[in-house]
């Protein structure tokens, strides 16, 4: 039918051509690079009469005169030129960069983006963090709104804490659900930063939906580097850095120190800094080759690191290898791909101790014993005091191993095969992954060391530990895609099923009494503490599986109305036996208001509106039932035998987080394509929140119970703008920024009262004092304490009555709020710049609004004369001699909000000849972290989403905004490197 | 037609396919864990099972639970803030000077262990009776819940009476005070008594740790010294009763007080029940870290550092060494500020306490680095050298390091740990023979078995023996016996020192006689009632 009336148009077109027409020629290339563009259009405007441009980019088309042509290609802008007089007409098209068909890696598939009707958000591999990264989460560090990645300090060997949309769940996990390749569950571990393609973020609940029970805290979606046919390519790069302490705690010098009243003179001057750090030094090396041809396509790749830590005999060195192989057979209708990944990993840990108690040392203190000077004990020849929580770093840092060493393994295998010869549009796909992972550890105490009574413990000195612990799961999913075009409506049906299967074991020993420290903890079994029944052995292993099936539907009419809906029944063993199947429904829908409505200088603009429901699942398993454990010893009848007792009530109704979420969102591109970006704005209640809540004793068996009981409202709006401002040949200017602001309520904590004190201060001295206050109807993030006033004449400091009664009781109704430990906004600001054959980048965050309370100051920012006499004193501009009493209140909690560069990259790009061997050369320079812009006088300003507690070991997400002692220094990098490309 | 048709059956046969493997099992698997599914069924299990009965009155050796309440509110011991430490949040500042407020944290542990061992015992026994265990067995459950039930009438007084495992309603006490805190003794007494025949007669190594008839008759002793307190009620002839039952069971007074609490007291002839304790199966004895200072692992030897925390009032400590208060034997003996030893009574007994200048293991001063130097708030008396000094200067904010005698009641152990290994006495005969001896006087002011039994006491002490009794002697004398062993508190109530004023305490009402019972418990069960005035 349509050729017909080709025909009839162009026999039309003739006859009125017959009357003024000529023949333009001419040739269409691209601007960047040159060369010609076959299958380019062009139309001359207003007529039907158009020719395409050959394989060289030539065209030759009889038009009338005063014609206009209009140029258009599929990613190009599309020019339009009037001919004038002219018979040879030479267009260069400029790339449009907006309007390239991007595609995003959505659950279980991959959408256009033109099509989504969530909030998702992309991270291309060119946009990541550039500099020394080592860990993927850092990679996308401030560049997604609504995206929180921080590990406060730096800590070579610390995790991120990745936060979506602020805190959605305080029981549950709250770590978004990783995916890499399609495997759920994914380790970060196992991909090297170099290997990754893209990063996509599942933002709200209907794109995370299809999750079901593992979705509330977000997806983040990992795709690695694969193979393109028909180019081998070698690619290299390498990195030197050097990392360098940037912030500390404030604490005196030896001179300053003096001034206090009541300190201990012990006639050195140490900087117990400078002994305990070091310029970190790392490389890394990255070579990766890919290619194929015709229906074969792989990427080959090894990484090797080798980092440095700033803390004296810290560090780390992995090796990663990947390989992707992607196979077409069978007429090309069958599609087999096999990705492999391996980590292995030797590290070094130190110990936040030695940091902490190299500030908090008496500077007066030499580091090695000195029998001239009295009051100090000589342990392994380092000076040693016998007061309370205090070893000398030095002495930790050199004495104390504290290793690891990590494998990783992933491995997946993944069948597709098109049935459209049977069922048009009929896809169905196999897949089978599994990862393993193993960590060992090893920690030796010297003999001669005073840390954890090393020096003392079982008898002879030398304390050993040795664990490991294996982490296996398996994966298997199967599912069918339909795809079909009705007229202008395209449908695409998807179904599946999913069964995961997880295991973990691990064993241990620690034993203390060595006669050597020869063997370190490698012949642990001489440990003279065994033989007297003391030390200990432990073991232990669980499991758990996941098993759901799930189906979306997908609709396109008219490139103008999209829907989507998908729905996830799921089932977890971790569950009680009255709830282990739970559904997970969305449904989402988008207009594309250009396609209706011509708005002036507005390209692009969608509207969309999503809700849908997922869940989160406890951490552990087993947690439904009535358990026993081993209560120590009993002694019937002469003899010790063991006892056993319940440790947990029994819940059989124990069920899953769920989490409702709704969604609007607007895409938007303005002026020319040049500024695109998407605001959003959300509603998330979580219901059912996994708490322990406190149950009479009688009759429960034990005093807290699990439950299904907490309810939380998280609100917050999204913005994200990205603007070409310049785009030529030569310069090129792109900036983008990304905005979010989130605010959570407590709807519900338990059945009575809604009040929880959480999050104790510690020792010395302010054991029992609870710093944050969590309550219904309010905000989370509450710090709470008293407010000082002033000070009286003997040092104590004055807290004001809030109650009334005109006397401050030592208890709550004279507390308040102090602090809020969340953030008002969060920014992230990219700037990227390229002259010629230079480029230049630069990453600023901030987040303004969130409080912290700075632990230093509470318990060492006064003179109280064992404090004094014990360690050494804080020295902010807060420091006021006359405080003579340690207690924390509200002068202790600061303002946080910073804005640093978090990036900065000058990179230079080798002129290539056509031809050349080496097809890519750049050198580059960059730094991270080079400063900060804060009132903060704490170690890092960074935003605390959980409480460690006061000895390490915890994530409490109920208590955020607090600065611990075990914080790790900041770090300066400044890198050096070279990518090349063969 | 046919084709296409047998090609849409094998797609749809290669989709079923694709599902087939779905399995939908959703069984836990155990590895590390045993559930009420699959333990407690062997006899072995079972018996393992009871111990939990024992095991949780290993709460008596700890810090910040029942033995912390009763004794830092009496006039025996004290922790005092020591600059930065020690304070925390002033919860053991309150215990001392009777200001007890619901949300002391101790209240709740003490609390919690309490009802902790009677959940246990109801539990036991109704998977017990279920089971046919001999009644034996059973008997000894229903006195441990009954021991349980002492400490909370002695501490909070009306508390809910939770005795049946499968009734699941919610726990109410009485409305009105004493109306409960009767109901509460009732319920010991009679539980007690029913028992009794039940119970094994042997005080054997086979019962060592375990209730016997002893065991109960001596706690029935205790029970009746108290009635009028507890009840309005006062039972002297039935204290007299229960004590000679005790008598006959065949302990006796050991010639050496401190063998008692030495490292080893499995030997005791003096010990009626104990909770057993050892460094290796039984951790959570930790007065050696709670009393002793920060350098007194030096002297000890000892594998971790004590946490400097428990000190005996000087008042108390000088009921032994004062002449006046205690006549005996004269000699040297610690002071004040124990800077040179001075004359007082040397009573055996002074083995209560680690006083005086500290020695290391090598024969060498103890030294104390963290002493207050001369330009501190509170300086210390004798500088860096560690001396356990009577006098303490205040409870706060800045109270001497080295302030205060120490428990040394149990023996420590060269090289010990944080876990002691001796057994913590619960029952001690010279406790029932003071309490006859009590019950006697109070029948009959002149009685001369009375005076017989105390002098008896006073001179396995090595001290002079009394020339009649009156109150205040009596009362003495059971305190000096009795040190830190649970008594002290009651027996300040009984005899009307409770509310009077000692060291840092002002004088305080009667609302303090009984503790609060701690807020969180309130909040969690709105059927609780709150002891009067808190």
């Amino acid at each position: 039918m349509k050729k017909y009336l080709l025909v009839m148009l162009s026999v039309l077109s003739l006859s009125f051509l017959m009357a003024q027409e000529r023949t333009v020629t001419g040739k269409v290339t691209d601007a960047e690079t040159g060369e010609g563009i076959p299958g380019a259009n062009v139309l001359e405007k207003g007529t039907t009469n158009g020719a395409i441009t050959d394989l060289d980019g030539n065209f030759r088309l009889a038009v009338s005169d005063g014609a206009t042509l209009a140029f258009t290609f599929v990613g190009f802008v599309t020019q339009e030129i009037a001919i004038g007089n002219r018979s040879v007409i030479d267009v260069a098209m400029e790339q449009d960069v907006q309007s390239l068909s991007e595609v995003v890696v959505i659950g279980y598939g991959v959408q256009d983006k033109k099509e989504i009707t969530s909030s998702v958000a992309s991270v291309k591999s060119e946009d990541f963090n550039k500099g020394m990264v080592n860990n993927p989460a850092q990679l996308i560090q401030g560049k997604v709104a609504g995206l929180t990645i921080t590990r406060p300090g730096g800590d070579p060997n610390g995790n991120y804490t990745i936060r979506l949309r602020g805190v959605t769940t305080v029981g549950a996990n709250a770590e978004p659900l990783i995916i890499i390749d399609g495997v759920i569950g994914g380790s970060l571990s196992t991909v090297d930063p170099n290997d990754i393609a893209s990063i996509d973020v599942l933002k709200d609940g209907s794109a995370s939906a299809i999750y079901g029970t593992r979705g509330s805290s977000g997806v983040i979606l990992v795709t690695t580097k694969s193979g393109k046919a028909g180019k081998s390519v070698v690619d290299y790069n390498g990195t030197v850095s050097f990392d360098n302490v940037a912030r500390t705690m404030k604490f005196m010098t030896a001179d300053e120190y003096r001034q206090v009243p009541g300190m201990v003179d012990l006639g050195s001057d140490t900087d117990w800094l400078e002994q305990v750090t070091q310029t970190g030094v790392s490389q890394i090396h990255n070579i990766s080759m890919s290619g194929g041809s015709g229906s074969t396509t792989y990427r080959a790749s090894v990484n090797v690191r080798d980092v440095g830590g700033i803390q004296i005999n810290t560090g780390f060195s992995q090796l990663n290898a990947r390989f992707n192989l992607t196979q077409k057979a069978m007429n090309d209708r069958a599609t087999f791909s096999m990705n492999l990944a391996t980590t292995t990993k030797d590290a070094s840990y130190g110990f936040t101790d030695v940091f902490r108690y190299a500030v908090l040392s008496n500077p007066t203190l030499p580091v090695m014993f000195d029998p001239t000077v009295a009051g100090l004990s000589d342990v392994g020849g380092y000076a040693e005091r016998d007061i309370f929580d205090y070893w000398n770093p030095v002495s930790i840092a050199n004495q104390s191993i504290n290793d690891g060493k990590d494998m990783r393994l992933l491995g997946s295998l993944r069948a597709e095969y098109d049935f459209s010869d049977v069922v048009d549009g009929l896809r169905g796909t196999i897949s089978y992954s599994q990862q393993r992972e193993s960590d060992m550890r090893g920690q030796y105490f010297m003999k001669t060391a005073k840390f954890q009574s090393a020096n003392l413990a079982g008898g002879l000195g030398g304390i050993a530990q040795r664990a490991t612990e294996a982490r296996y799961n398996q994966l298997f999913e199967s599912m069918l895609n339909y795809d079909q075009s009705f007229g202008n409506t395209d449908l695409a049906l998807l179904g599946g099923y999913s069964y995961q299967e997880f295991f973990t074991e691990g064993f241990g020993m620690r034993g203390a009494g060595f006669i050597t420290d020869a063997f370190t903890y490698n012949r642990i079994q001489e440990a003279q503490q065994f033989n007297r029944g003391e030390g200990s052995v432990w073991s232990y292993a669980n499991s758990s599986r996941l098993v759901a099936f799930f189906g979306r539907a997908n609709l396109n009419i008219g490139g103008t109305y999209f829907l989507s809906a998908s729905v996830r029944q799921e089932g977890s063993t971790k569950f009680g036996e009255n709830n282990k199947w739970g559904l997970f429904p969305a449904v989402s829908a988008g207009v594309n208001i250009t396609n209706l409505v011509n708005i002036g200088g507005v390209e692009s603009l969608k509207l969309r509106a999503g809700w849908g429901r997922t869940g989160a699942t406890p951490n552990d398993s087993y947690l439904s039932f009535l358990r026993y454990q081993g209560v120590g010893s009993a002694y019937v009848d002469g003899s010790w035998k063991p006892a056993y007792g319940p440790s947990s009530n029994p819940n059989p109704d124990l069920a899953w987080e769920t989490k409702d979420e709704l969604d609007f969102g607007l895409d938007f591109g303005v002026m020319g394509g040049k500024i695109t970006g998407t605001v959003d704005w959300y509603q998330r209640v979580t219901s059912d929140m996994l708490l322990y809540v406190n149950v009479p004793v009688p009759p429960n068996l034990v005093g807290q119970t699990l439950k299904n009981i907490g309810e939380l409202k998280n609100t917050g709006f999204e913005l994200s703008v990205n603007w070409n401002v310049i785009q030529t040949s030569d310069f090129s200017y792109t900036t983008s920024v990304n905005f979010s602001t989130f605010s959570t309520t407590i709807i519900n904590l338990d059945d009575e009262g809604g009040v929880l004190y959480r999050a104790n201060m510690g020792s010395p001295g302010q054991n029992d004092t609870e710093l944050v206050r969590v309550k219904e109807g309010e905000k989370l993030g509450q710090l709470w304490g008293p407010v000082m006033e002033g000070v009286d004449a003997n040092g104590v400091p004055i807290f004001k009555d809030l109650s009334g009664d005109n006397s401050y009781c030592n208890c709550d109704d004279d507390r308040t709020v102090i602090g809020q430990g969340l953030p008002d906004f969060t920014i992230g600001w990219n700037n990227s710049l390229t002259f010629k054959s230079f480029d230049f980048n630069m990453f600023f965050r901030s987040a303004i609004g969130h409080d912290l309370l700075n632990s230093y100051r509470g318990f060492y920012e006064n003179t109280e004369s064992t404090t004094v006499s014990s360690w050494n004193i804080v020295n902010t501009a807060a420091y006021d001699p006359n405080i003579k009493k340690a207690v924390v209140n509200s002068s202790h909690v600061e303002k946080a909000s910073y804005f640093k560069l978090d990036n900065a990259t000058f990179g230079y790009t080798l002129p290539s000849k056509e031809g050349a061997a080496i097809r890519r050369a750049r050198i580059y320079v960059s730094s991270q972290n080079p400063f900060v812009l804060t009132n903060y006088t704490g170690i890092d300003p960074e935003i605390r989403y959980v409480d460690s507690g006061e000895n390490g070991g915890q994530q409490d997400p109920l208590s955020p905004g607090i600065e611990r002692r075990n914080t790790y220094f900041t770090t300066r990098t400044f890198s050096m490197g070279i990518n090349l490309g063969f | 037609m046919k084709n296409t048709f047998l090609k849409k059956i094998s797609v749809l046969a290669l989709g079923l396919l694709l599902f087939a493997p779905a399995c939908t099992n959703l069984d836990e698997e155990l590895f590390d864990t045993v559930t009420d599914k699959n333990f407690l069924l062997t006899e072995e299990e079972q018996l393992a099972a009871m111990g939990q009965a024992y095991t949780s009155l290993q709460a008596l050796g700890n810090h910040a639970n029942i033995w912390s309440i009763s004794e830092l509110a009496s006039d025996e011991l004290v922790v005092t803030t020591k600059g930065g430490d020690w304070y925390d949040g002033g919860v053991l500042i309150q215990l001392h000077k009777h200001e007890f407020t619901a949300d002391n944290g101790f209240f709740n542990n003490a609390w919690g262990s309490i009802y902790g061992g009677i959940n246990t015992c109801n539990r036991l026994l109704y998977q017990f009776k279920s089971l046919g265990l001999p009644d034996e067995l059973l008997a000894e459950l229903r006195a441990v819940r009954a021991l349980w039930y002492f400490y909370a009438l002695d501490a909070f007084g009306n508390v809910p009476l939770v005795i049946d495992y499968e009734d699941v309603s919610i726990p109410s006490n009485e409305a009105d005070f004493q109306t409960g805190r009767t109901k509460v003794f009732n319920f010991v007494e009679s539980e007690l008594l029913a028992v009794m025949p039940l119970l094994s007669t042997s005080t054997g190594t086979d019962r060592y740790g375990r209730m016997n008839q002893a065991a109960a008759n001596a706690l029935l002793t205790k029970l009746y010294l108290n009635a009028e307190v507890y009840t309005g009620t006062p039972q002297w002839q039935k204290t007299i009763d229960a004590a000679d039952a005790v008598i006959a069971s065949g302990f006796s007074l050991m010639a050496s007080y401190k063998e008692n609490f030495a490292i080893d007291n499995t030997g005791s002839t003096e010990n009626i029940f104990v909770v057993p304790y050892d460094r290796v199966y039984a951790g959570g004895f930790q007065w050696v870290m709670m009393t002793l200072s920060y350098a007194s692992s030096n002297t000890y030897s000892l594998t971790s550092q004590p946490w400097n925390g428990y000190a005996v009032v000087e008042e108390f400590y000088n009921s032994y060494v004062d002449p006046a208060q205690n006549p005996g034997p004269q000699g040297d003996v610690w002071t004040g500020l124990a800077v040179a030893p001075t004359t007082g009574t040397v009573d055996n007994r002074l083995s209560n306490f680690v006083v005086g200048p500290q020695y290391n293991a090598d024969g060498t001063r103890t030294e104390d680095p963290g002493f207050e130097g001369a330009s501190s708030a509170a300086p210390d008396p004798d500088g860096i050298l560690l001396n356990f000094t009577p006098q303490n200067n205040e409870i706060h904010p800045n109270g001497w390091r080295q302030g205060g005698a120490r428990i040394g009641k149990y023996e420590y152990e060269k090289g010990g740990s944080n876990n002691m290994s001796n057994d913590f006495v619960v029952l001690r005969y010279a406790d029932v023979l003071l309490a006859k001896a009590e019950a006697l006087w109070r029948l009959n002011a002149a009685d001369p078995a009375a005076l017989a039994i105390v002098n008896s006491i006073r001179t396995r002490a090595g001290v002079d023996t009394f020339a009649a009794l009156d109150a205040n002697n009596l009362y003495a004398e059971r305190g000096r016996e009795m040190f830190a062993e649970l008594t002290r508190r009651q027996d300040q109530i009984r005899f009307g020192t409770w509310g009077a004023g000692w060291w840092e305490k002002a004088v305080s009402g009667p609302t303090y006689e009984i503790f609060p019972i701690p807020q969180i418990q309130i909040d969690a069960n709105s059927s609780l009632h709150q002891n009067p005035n808190f």
